[in-house]
């Protein structure tokens, strides 16, 4: 059987912050996309749309991706994480907390990614040296702060 | 520049499959695996394929396995895979730190080995790694394989001798001798490496002699390259006489490179870059060769 | 990009001359260079420039200007157009000069341009290398096709 006739995927069923969601999507469409548009999910920002400034990292079964260059049915199956999935207004996540306490955000535009980075760097590592937080923050772009309260409040947060 | 022209999608269970699907559609469709360059390519209108073909359902191509001298990686196994393995860090553990740096962690968490490879962007960390390994590339179609040295796999930018129906299903590195030491360094403040040195001293006789010398310049030509002229001539020095030419070396280095301006810097300015650092990898791994660790902090330098 | 080259050639300067206005032929010489066609004689011609870089390939059509012509010693013409699916806009100055030589004629080619667009932004040294090897080839097809049988 040629596999030219075997339609192209379309669906997509993962979780996203935890809940179940199930849509329709063609092949073509980006992750970025389908958070911001389809799921009302604004925290991750299209911003270089190549990949190489970190404003749309969200994490995909823990791992940090650009969803600008990822293709939503990549999701299939798997769990992602938002930054709205990271903690509420009423109950912060300790990194959330963090940065706000170390002065780690103005504009506030890199700073979703930022979290879900710091995020899948705590989870794998809880008390990262501070060599290895600038290490995994390398890609992820901040025009305001200097990066310096950035990796303060990451270290903070992982003591 | 948002969202991508619509393609059919195909996600082959096999090598055979996957090499029926590109013989099939021809120039029309295109492999794809972390997509890390193919999606920005497809994003910038600079190919407009009908269909992907999605290798990485097919099972074999993620393995990355030690053993008879040779690590063989599969070509979708990713950065990060690299950079975890226990067997490439048992095996070759510079490999598995230049993975570690390559791109950002992003890239690390989906592009493939292979991807980078076929993809042959000359700003690449690993084909110049490779280069020291004697990288070999299988490349698979219709049952049959060939394997191909990355010399000859990867002709100029963007351009290797796979065919398209041809699948890269994995490269194989020829370990380097006990007793080896090895360096990458890397420079740029870009996204890609302006430029790559990676040099592999094995001794001969008293460890600290220098029996053969791999040494490969990437990011500055059209594709990356091992220089001989300065393997020659390293060849035979033990650590401190190479300590001490590592500056004539650089100057070799810089002659025998073809450099190619970009955004990444004018011919010149490559062309003396390459002479730093050749000489700095140069001095680096004959520390490593002398026993010693130095710590090695120049700007913008990522010292492997 | 900017390419000068020269080549030798074992004809006069008169039979390179006429070469060079015999555009079906010229256009041969031409990697990539197909559906050469008169617009207007010796004023204005139309081709299609086939390229391919790795993944990426270009097909352009081209509008082709004489603005020059000196006989039998000099030929300036422009070449522009745009890949539509690409976006890739190519506009080239060519100065063609025939000068006698011992034994033969020296033709040199000066090809001033520019690729803009996203594949411009692929590299200048990419295209500056391809654009290279594209007259290299010409010059090596010219020196064949005009030597006398």
């Amino acid at each position: 059987m040629s596999s030219t006739h075997t339609p192209s995927p379309s669906r997509l069923a993962c979780t996203v912050n935890g809940r179940a969601v199930a849509l329709e999507v063609a092949p073509h469409a980006l992750l970025l996309d389908v958070l911001r548009d389809r799921l009302e999910l604004k925290g991750a920002k299209r911003s270089c749309d190549v990949q190489v400034c970190g404003a749309c990292t969200v994490l995909v079964d823990g791992a940090p991706v650009s969803a600008c260059t990822y293709l939503a049915l990549e999701a299939d199956g798997r769990d992602v994480l938002t930054v709205e999935g990271l903690g509420a207004p009423e109950a912060l996540h300790p990194l959330q907390q963090a940065f706000i306490a170390h002065g780690a955000l103005q504009c506030g535009f890199c700073t979703p990614g930022m979290l879900l980075t710091a995020k899948a760097l705590l989870d794998e590592d809880p008390a990262p040296t501070p060599e290895r937080v600038a290490h995994w923050l390398r890609g992820s772009l901040c025009r305001c702060t200097g990066y310096r309260k950035i990796v303060d409040a990451i270290l903070a947060a992982a003591s | 520049m948002s969202g991508l022209r619509p393609f059919a999608l195909h996600r082959p269970r096999s090598v055979e499959e996957a090499s029926r699907l590109l013989a099939e559609h021809g120039g029309d469709a295109m492999v794809y695996a972390g997509g890390t360059e193919l999606l920005v390519l497809l994003k910038a209108g600079l190919a407009r394929p009908g269909c992907l073909v999605d290798v990485k359902a097919v099972p074999s191509l993620a393995s990355i396995e030690a053993g008879a001298g040779a690590l063989r990686i599969g070509a979708t196994a990713r950065h990060r895979d690299v950079e975890r393995s226990p067997a490439v860090r048992a095996a070759c553990p510079l490999v598995a730190d230049v993975a570690r740096h390559v791109a950002n962690v992003r890239v690390r968490s989906v592009g493939t080995v292979g991807g980078n490879l076929a993809f042959a962007d000359p700003h690449s960390d690993l084909a110049t790694v490779f280069l020291t390994l004697d990288g070999t590339v299988r490349l698979e179609a219709a049952g049959a394989a060939r394997d191909v040295p990355l010399t000859d796999f990867v002709r100029g930018p963007y351009e290797t001798s796979r065919r398209d129906d041809e699948l890269l299903t994995e490269v194989r590195l020829a370990l380097w001798p006990a007793g080896t030491a090895a360096a990458y360094l890397k420079f740029g403040v870009h996204e890609r490496p302006t430029l790559g040195v990676a040099v592999a001293l094995s001794p001969n006789g008293a460890p600290d002699r220098v029996g053969a010398a791999r040494i490969a310049v990437g990011c500055v030509g059209p594709r990356p390259t091992r220089l001989p002229a300065v393997e020659a001539a390293a060849r035979g020095l033990d650590a401190a006489e190479l300590a001490r030419r590592a500056g004539e070396l650089g100057a070799l280095a810089a002659e025998a490179v073809d450099p190619v301006a970009d955004l990444h810097g004018a011919a010149d300015y490559k062309r003396d870059m390459t002479r730093v650092f050749v000489q700095r990898a140069l001095a680096l791994a004959a520390a490593r060769l002398a026993g010693r660790s130095p710590i090695v902090l120049h700007p913008h330098t990522v010292a492997v | 990009m900017q390419i000068t080259r020269e080549v030798l050639l074992p004809v006069s300067a008169d039979v390179l001359w006429s070469f060079l206005w015999d555009v079906p032929r010229v256009v041969a010489c031409l990697p990539g260079c197909v559906d050469a066609a008169e617009v207007e004689p010796q004023r204005r011609y139309r081709a299609r420039m086939q390229q391919r870089v790795g993944p990426i390939s270009i097909d352009v059509p081209l509008d082709v200007e004489i603005l020059e012509a000196d006989p039998p010693r000099r030929l300036v013409l422009k070449a522009s157009g745009r890949d539509r699916l690409v976006g890739a806009e190519i506009a080239m100055r060519v100065t063609l000069a025939c000068a006698p030589a011992t034994a033969g004629s020296m033709l040199r080619i000066d090809a001033d341009g520019r690729v803009l667009g996203k594949l411009g932004a692929l590299g200048h040294g990419v295209i500056q290398r391809k654009a290279e090897e594209a007259v290299a080839e010409f010059a090596a097809r010219a020196a064949r096709a005009v030597a006398p049988a």
